[in-house]
């Protein structure tokens, strides 16, 4: 198993190296960091710019110069806010986490409960209740689905209950300069977090009921009835234990993919996360910012997928990771 | 044993396409002369075997049926995906016959029309400057059907190609595929796609190019997980040791036996670049004016939340919704059409 | 080891004061409604019957049958006769849209009209089912002691431990070496003779008085198909349970079972003891059937290989009259494919399903090959 993760963490190193070099030059090929210096005529200022940045040394070479500062911690200057861009990540980063966590927890419960629901429950009524609601869940646009939320759960449900203010909030985290927990956060999560939710819920709840459907027609689960099993102990002891093993992969790679999806919600909420740092960063062309978050956006991706292989091997005996 | 990951992860919120995860790995596609099957009993009979003397008796009724009508039946049988394959039918028609359907020109901006809701004249209702909803949703349809149906078109063949390239012949084709779809499929989509859009441009084409360039990785990696299987079946050793070369082999044995997965992924790949389209288009980075789709509208509608064309927000959006779930739904029976087996 | 009384009362001591066999099970296991005068096993009239998109599948039509103490009947067919789901609805396992008509009475109890939670007591219990597959057939993500521990725990009311004497104690009657390691390791890891073993030991851990084996020889190689044939043998021996085979193979039937049921299209065609049925058969199939059984003492030079022609009927659409009739050598137009034989007594302990029946016991028809 050592040996696994050792060689499973260099081949993740390797990818990341790969996709840090992806990005730089994506970005430098994209975004002409002497944009500003497009209308002005002043040759020497431009001149003087260029070697600050360095860009009169060649583009491996800045390469190197960009990882080996990374590497040490010193992930640059935001080119138009010049703050740290390390503690800009980090700011983002922990407001991310505060849709993430809460909505993975929830995601994943309601996920298991519905898709074993519907499995041991085929075509029953609440079985194409929840199949239909799941179908409609993936199909809805997310962004869609945000505005639509803050049109008819807030401001449209202020106006018809005659309240003072909307009953959830769609701008940011906190009112005001506000950050503690309280009844205001809450009050501020439900709308993104139930955005977010929306779709994961409805595609892993498909994906359970399906491999739920399938285990519960192997034949082990036929033999455990024929030794005289009770029901649910064939259902939550047999079948589920084995249902689980894809799922838990799925999950896995989802979270993964999480924390660089969360794009549109947070645009959608103002919400101060890594997704509105990377458009931020976008739309004024600050490349730096943008080569750093490509980097640890797929830093966490190739994280969850390992732990996503390492949960399978963990799970299935038949999967022995040498 | 060494546990490579062949799974993509997918960006959940940006509805990036789930189709590549979507139970793919259970399609086991059966040697087409194997496929004739029905319920418990014998419905057709293999030619050579016939009985000779002691002919069937009346009332022994096996019934042969091709592929086709086997497929048919079982696709037929499924309520929603009818439906939803005459919805898809009945948008594009009116859609892509706007010009002759849309009660009004397109871009009829009419300051003195009135800021209304639907009503009698204006089905969806007017939008801010004054053009009628419906007809300004019928011709950004127009877009967004054609953005997803030619990635989806483009990304399907590209995808099969280098996908069975490199199922077959593994080896390095293998490795290079691999690694680079693992490379970019690491990199968040929505983040590939609006840098790439930034720096390649905004018409309609380039839009749907660049979709296509990512959406082919998924269904490669589909396909070479198909052809893996296929290539391993007895059938294509006996077409190799009668001396078939490999390209004959992939064309005429190993696709055949796979297109089931294939349309059922093009057919997700429609709905997800239908969402991708839009979702970009929202952000900014997609259509931009004068070409309009429905993501296009409904980022221009954002700023009416909270005001009377707030209604404005729903039709875009509603097309979007419908379109796609009409699509999953097709997808859907397409799978179960294919191989029934899949589901109970 | 512990003895919690189960759920079920059971008398003190069984009836013939027989010394308990299986290690760890204490006393004979009678439940206070057996009759004991009825046999263990009686199938009366069983037909199933499915609804598929293209109709009515007949998968079993009128079978009936006895199964006597300790004895072992074999249930012969090809693929498609209905010998599987004869046995699955001796346990309940058939699905809930099957349509089952019929008596099945253990000990003189109709299973069929039981319902489930006294069904779960029989099941494991009184009743036991080797499948075919072991490899499918185990949970792949638990220990094979674990499963056999939980035969027992299920209906112990007990914890029993992997490692538990009991189940160690199973795995080394089956012949498997090592069986305490064995115990702890899990499906993958055994070969297929063994896994078949781990099955068996995993169906008389609690002693039943039947065991139901669907085709349990059919996956693996010869040699070993022999070896877990004799495990067969030996638990019978031990246990007295009576067992219900079913096979395709007439090898396996000739060597192990006492008697011999033949199923084709759902119903039987014969049955008898496996000498009679052998030696004297009298239906126009189980002739067929043996006649294709290569041999290498009667063959003459240049001859070809006997089969029967035709293929077995769709089991929605079955032939009027007999259903063997389009294959049959002596079918008679307009009796054959008119009216379907019954079966008749050709000795009392004979039956067959064939208008000619009697006239084939005699050989006084000209048999195949």
């Amino acid at each position: 198993m050592a040996s696994y993760l050792v060689r499973r963490l260099l081949y993740c190193v390797i990818v990341l190296l790969a996709v840090s070099f992806i990005s730089f030059i994506g970005v430098r090929a994209t975004f002409d960091p002497l944009a500003k210096f497009a209308t002005n005529k002043d040759v020497e200022a431009k001149q003087r710019e260029k070697v600050r940045l360095g860009l009169d040394k060649p583009v491996i070479e800045q390469y190197g110069r960009f990882l080996g500062n990374f590497a040490q911690g010193d992930w640059g200057v935001s080119e138009s806010t010049h703050e740290s861009v390390a503690s800009m990540t980090q700011r983002a980063m922990s407001n991310t986490l505060q849709l993430i966590i809460p909505g993975v927890i929830i995601s994943v419960v309601a996920a298991i409960c519905l898709g074993v629901y519907s499995a041991v429950k085929q075509y029953s009524p609440g079985d194409y209740l929840f199949t239909t609601l799941a179908f409609i869940g993936i199909a809805l646009p997310p962004f869609w689905f945000g505005l639509m939320a803050i049109e008819f759960l807030a401001v449209q449900s202020k106006t018809t209950f005659h309240l003072a203010q909307t009953p959830f909030y769609f701008v940011g985290l906190h009112t005001g300069d506000g950050s503690s927990i309280n009844a205001d956060y809450a009050r501020h999560l439900v709308l993104p977090i139930l955005t977010l939710t929306v779709q994961i819920i409805a595609g892993w709840s498909r994906f359970q009921r399906a491999s739920m459907l399938d285990v519960l027609s192997a034949d082990y689960v036929r033999t455990a009835r024929a030794k005289g099993v009770p029901r649910r102990r064939v259902i939550f002891h047999h079948a589920f234990r084995n249902a689980l093993i894809p799922m838990v992969t799925v999950m896995a790679l989802d979270i993964g993919a999480l924390f660089g999806g969360l794009i549109i919600t947070e645009q959608i909420f103002s919400i101060p996360g890594m997704g509105r740092m990377f458009f931020a960063a976008l739309n004024t062309g600050d490349a730096q910012v943008l080569t750093v978050w490509v980097v640890v956006t797929a830093a966490f991706v190739l994280l969850f997928n390992l732990i996503a292989d390492v949960a399978y091997g963990f799970l299935d005996p038949r999967v022995r990771l040498t | 044993m060494s546990f490579d990951s062949d799974v993509s992860p997918s960006s959940v919120p940006t509805g990036s396409p789930r189709f590549d995860r979507e139970r793919v790995g259970d399609f086991q596609p059966g040697d087409m002369a194997t496929q004739m099957e029905s319920g418990l009993g014998q419905e057709n009979l293999p030619g050579g075997s016939l009985p000779d003397e002691g002919e069937l008796q009346p009332g022994v009724e096996p019934v042969a049926r091709s592929q086709w009508q086997l497929f048919r039946r079982r696709f037929l049988r499924h309520r929603m995906a009818v439906i939803s394959l005459l919805v898809l039918i009945i948008l594009c028609m009116m859609c892509f016959g706007a010009s002759w359907i849309a009660p009004f020109p397109k871009n009829n901006q009419d300051l003195l029309a009135p800021v209304a809701g639907p009503s009698g004249t204006h089905w969806f209702g007017t939008d801010t400057i004054g053009r009628d909803e419906f007809t300004e949703v019928l011709y950004a349809g127009q877009i967004s059907l054609k953005i997803g149906l030619s990635v989806a078109l483009i990304s399907t063949v590209v995808g099969v190609a280098l996908g069975s390239l490199a199922g077959f012949f593994r080896g390095w084709t293998d490795q290079l595929v691999m690694r680079v779809t693992d490379l970019f499929l690491v990199i968040p989509q929505i983040v590939i796609l609006s840098i790439a859009i930034k720096k390649f441009g905004q018409s309609d084409t380039m839009i749907a190019l660049v979709l296509a360039a990512l959406f082919w990785m998924y269904t490669a990696r589909v396909v070479r997980g198909q052809v893996l299987s296929i290539r391993e079946k007895e059938y294509v050793e006996a077409a190799r040791a009668a001396g078939a070369s490999s390209s004959r082999i992939i064309i005429r044995h190993i696709l055949p036996n796979i297109i089931g997965p294939i349309m059922v992924n093009a057919t997700l790949a429609v709905a997800a670049a239908i969402i991708a389209e839009s979702t970009l288009s929202y952000l900014g980075f997609g259509v931009q004016p004068p070409s309009t789709s429905w993501g296009n509208m409904l980022s221009s509608a954002e700023g009416v939340i909270g005001t009377p064309r707030a209604y404005l927000l729903y039709f875009p959006g509603l097309m979007i919704f419908v379109t796609v779930l009409a699509v999953n739904f097709l997808g859907d029976g397409l799978r179960d059409a294919f191989d029934p087996q899949a589901h109970e | 080891m512990t003895d919690e009384p189960p759920l079920i009362e059971l008398e003190s001591t069984s009836a013939d004061g027989s010394a308990p066999t299986i290690p760890g099970v204490q006393g004979d296991r009678r439940d206070i409604h057996d009759d004991p005068n009825a046999p263990v096993l009686e199938v009366r009239d069983l037909s199933v019957e499915f609804k598929t998109d293209d109709g009515m599948v007949k998968a079993v039509q009128n079978v009936s049958y006895t199964l006597q103490e300790g004895e072992t009947l074999g249930i012969v067919g090809e693929s498609g006769s209905g010998k599987t789901v004869t046995s699955l609805a001796i346990l309940g396992l058939l699905p809930k849209k099957a349509q089952i008509t019929g008596q099945v009475l253990f000990r003189g109890r109709d299973l069929l009209q039981m319902n489930e939670r006294d069904m779960q007591t029989i099941r494991g219990r009184r009743i036991a089912m080797v499948f075919q597959d072991a490899l499918a057939s185990l949970n792949p993500v638990f220990k094979v002691g674990d499963q056999i521990a939980e035969a027992i725990a299920v209906h112990a009311d007990t914890k029993v431990a992997t490692d538990d004497d009991r189940v160690v104690d199973l795995l080394d009657l089956v012949g498997i070496p090592n069986p305490k390691e064995r115990a702890t390791q899990y499906p993958h890891e055994y070969s297929g003779g063994m896994r078949q073993r781990a099955m068996i030991a995993m169906s008389i851990a609690n002693d039943p008085d039947v065991i139901i084996a669907d085709e349990p020889t059919t996956a693996l190689d010869v040699t070993i198909q022999a070896q877990v044939l004799e495990v067969f043998e030996r638990i019978q021996d031990r246990t007295r349970s009576a067992v219900l085979l079913i096979t395709h193979d007439l090898g396996v039937v000739a060597g192990v079972t006492d008697r011999i049921l033949v199923m084709y299209a759902g119903r039987q065609v014969e049955t008898g003891t496996v000498d009679d049925v052998f030696y004297n058969p009298s239906h126009p199939y189980t002739q067929g059937l043996l006649a294709s059984l290569p041999r290498l003492d009667q063959r003459r030079a240049g001859e070809r290989l006997y089969r029967i022609k035709g293929q077995p009927p769709s089991l929605i659409f079955l032939p009027p009259g007999c259903a063997f009739n389009p294959r049959c050598p002596h079918a008679e137009p307009g009796l054959c494919d008119v009216t379907r034989p019954e079966l008749v007594d050709v000795t009392p302990d004979h039956r067959s399903a064939c208008h000619f029946a009697a006239d084939l016991f005699a050989g006084k028809l000209e048999t195949t090959a």
